[in-house]
């Protein structure tokens, strides 16, 4: 371990730590553009000056080791007069446009100099104009005015994605970020870039303009894409989720996730989702409260156990829910209804062990794991075979299904639909309606479910790691848990919660007025 | 635009600069330098190409040294390369004027191909031959001491 004093505060770090981590460690702040800690060394902002004693020179931090005894400081007048006319050369020809910038809020550049007061650069020149709005590719959008040339996404394309599409191009105050022959910045991981870049030069094409940052509050929750589970941020107001980030976990996802995951957002707001219960069939539909449809569809399901006996019914299950809400379900079905047909759904099985290298996995659920060890705790075994043939014999009247939330990752939806046309009863629990679901000619019900981000639970991903998260926001109040879908169909009532956690969720704090500025 | 290829000795060349330097990034100048030789005095973005499969260097990482260097042309030049130098010395020297008279002369505008694929006049900055000033270089050959009459009966006399 290395002693080394930041700012006046006695630090211990090890070996190989730069001048710029020991800072992040200290929680003390530093400038800095190009740095970022899931990326290689550039030092070309020069924004990251530190003062360290016995030089005469003022250095970079994140290009500098930390040595034995070293004495740093950012905080002198040297080291602020440094930063201030390095960030003049950084406003030289930025067109300070943050009215109509998409990173205002929470662009680094624009912290920067409101804290030091440069709203005008102390140029008399004319600003060197260049390519605005420029389709980079399918998501994101570059302002070459106001790249500061970090090079940040340019190491990403090298070093994370491997895909090498951007350079900096042309010399000088002409220097631009680019693809070659203006070829589509099109990768699985394109839109990390838009993450990091410090200013608002690379904006996504999905979420510029839509919404203010500051307007909108932010929630941890866990990437539902598929079993790599990536840590993310989602950001929400009152209309809904807004768009998705990722959120730092060396063990897991790192820094980044995949573009994909980032979509993952659309399928929970009220537009794509089923906001009432219907009951009934093709053309002949009642709606009805969630609980009060699954009130109903219990009550068909204990008549037909009453009538045909507890293997007559049967439960399909999907890796989409949390492990809490899947032993729940198993847990009531076997217990309280006595059917032991408890199966699982795999969507796709080609490709459910493919992986790219990165981030991405063809096990687009997030919580197989979860599933296959309740199932095992449970020790249901039922291969999917089973079910198909027990169907085709008409053994089974009633399948009760927890059908996926991520409907885009099942390429078998109306496969598996039609596989239960023949079945005289179907609950069919779901957040988003699906109009196979709605011509069913047998007796349906469709019980609205809330996602994600409305519930707090756990994923295991496919690592086997347990990663629990909490309630982000609601978006469809009425909708159920599958945990309390199955309470509501074995017969039982829900117990009414103290009502805490929405108190909780209610006081969570505008995520900008507490991190505003961090890079 | 046909597919570019380097030639069987250039190929060689290439291969031996990918080792002479700890990283092959540093063999992309003389490699280019290569290309614009063998590519009728340009580089091309189908060479770009060729020499990112080559070199296994991204192609975007040689086009951020193609584009920031003034000595590679990413146009097509004439057969013979007239580069005036138009910085302090020769300025003084009258070499904008210079620049002038030979476009004039040869009925050709700055940068471009002249009509029969001899020329392209092009200015750039000091070529190190200030005491000789105006000076040009024409392809490798330094051309000095230079007057108008001078300058263009050089120029006529090439093929
Ligand atoms: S586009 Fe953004 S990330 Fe890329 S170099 Fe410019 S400022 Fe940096
Ligand atoms: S890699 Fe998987 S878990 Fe990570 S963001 Fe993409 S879909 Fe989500
Ligand atoms: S962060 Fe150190 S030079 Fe940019
Ligand atoms: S100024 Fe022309 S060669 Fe130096």
């Amino acid at each position: 371990m290395l002693k080394c004093k930041i700012n006046g505060k006695e630090m211990e770090v090890p070996q190989g730590t730069s001048i710029i981590e020991a800072f992040k460690l200290s929680g003390q702040d530093i400038a800095h553009y190009c740095w970022h800690p899931g990326l290689s060394v550039a030092g070309v902002c020069r924004l990251c000056m530190v003062e360290i004693e016995g030089q005469p020179k003022l250095q970079i931090a994140c290009n500098t080791m930390v040595q034995d005894g070293m004495v740093i400081n950012n905080n002198s007048e040297t080291v602020k007069d440094v930063v201030r006319w390095g960030l003049d050369f950084h406003l030289i020809n930025h067109p300070l446009d943050c009215p109509i910038c998409d990173q205002a809020g929470e662009c680094g550049l624009q912290d920067q100099y409101m804290q030091f007061g440069k709203y005008d650069p102390e140029m008399a020149e004319r600003k060197v104009k260049k390519r605005k709005v420029v389709d980079l590719g399918p998501t994101v959008v570059l302002d070459s005015e106001r790249c500061i040339l970090c090079s940040r996404c340019v190491r990403f394309t090298d070093e994370v994605s491997k895909t090498h599409e951007l350079g900096i191009f042309n010399r000088g105050d002409r220097s631009e970020i680019g693809t070659f022959k203006d070829r589509p910045l099109d990768n699985k991981y394109s839109l990390n870039t838009v993450d990091i870049c410090p200013v608002g030069a690379l904006t996504s094409k999905d979420f510029r303009f839509r919404q203010r940052v500051w307007y909108l509050k932010t929630a941890e929750s866990i990437c539902p894409g598929c079993s790599t589970g990536c840590n993310v941020n989602v950001y929400y107001n009152e209309e809904g989720l807004w768009r998705v980030r990722p959120r730092h976990n060396p063990e897991v996802n790192g820094h980044w996730m995949c573009d994909e995951g980032r979509d993952t957002y659309k399928y929970v707001n009220r537009k794509a989702r089923l906001l009432e219960a219907k009951m009934g069939h093709r053309d002949n539909w009642t709606l009805e409260s969630p609980g009060a449809a699954a009130k109903a569809a219990g009550q068909k399901l204990r008549e037909v156990i009453e009538a045909h006996g507890p293997e007559s019914v049967a439960l399909v299950l999907t890796g989409q829910y949390t492990t809490e809400e899947l032993e729940t379900a198993v847990q009531k079905f076997k217990g309280d209804l006595g059917s032991s047909l408890v199966y699982h759904w795999v969507n796709n099985p080609e490709s459910f062990e493919d992986f790219d290298g990165i981030l991405l996995r063809g096990d687009k659920n997030p919580n197989t794991k979860g599933l296959l060890k309740i199932l095992e705790q449970e020790g249901v075994s039922l291969t999917w075979k089973d079910l198909e043939s027990r169907v085709q014999q008409g053994q089974i009247k009633t399948v009760v299904v927890a059908g996926p939330e991520n409907q885009s990752v099942f390429p078998d939806f109306v496969e598996k639909v039609n596989l239960l046309a023949g079945v005289e009863n179907v609950v069919w629990l779901t957040a988003c309606p699906h109009s196979v679901l709605d011509s069913r000619e047998k007796a349906t019900w469709q019980i609205p479910l809330k996602t994600y981000i409305e519930k707090a639970g756990s994923f295991i991903n496919h690592q086997g790691k347990t990663q629990s998260f909490e309630v982000g926001t609601v978006i469809v109040s009425s909708a159920l848990t599958l945990a309390e879908a199955a309470t509501l169909l074995v017969g039982q009532e829900l117990e009414v919660s103290s009502g805490d956690r929405l108190a909780e969720l209610t006081r969570k704090k505008n995520f900008f007025t507490e991190t505003r500025g961090a890079l | 635009m046909a597919d570019f290829q380097l030639s069987a000795e250039g190929v060689e060349f290439v291969k031996a600069e990918l080792k002479r330097y700890e990283t092959p990034l540093s063999a992309v100048i003389p490699c280019l330098y290569r290309v614009q030789k063998e590519n009728q005095g340009w580089v091309s973005p189908e060479s770009v190409s060729y020499l990112s499969q080559l070199m296994d260097i991204p192609e975007a990482h040689i086009n951020e040294v193609l584009s920031f260097y003034t000595m590679f042309n990413r146009e097509p030049v004439g057969r013979h390369h007239v580069q005036v130098c138009c910085n302090i010395s020769c300025a003084m020297n009258g070499a904008r004027e210079l620049t002038h008279h030979l476009c004039k002369s040869f009925d050709v505008k700055e940068g471009e191909v002249s009509k029969d694929g001899k020329l392209t006049i092009t200015r750039v900055e000091c070529l190190g031959s200030c005491g000789t000033a105006p000076m040009m270089q024409i392809n490798d050959r330094y051309y000095e001491n230079l007057s108008p009459d001078s300058a263009v009966k050089i120029i006529k006399e090439l093929e």
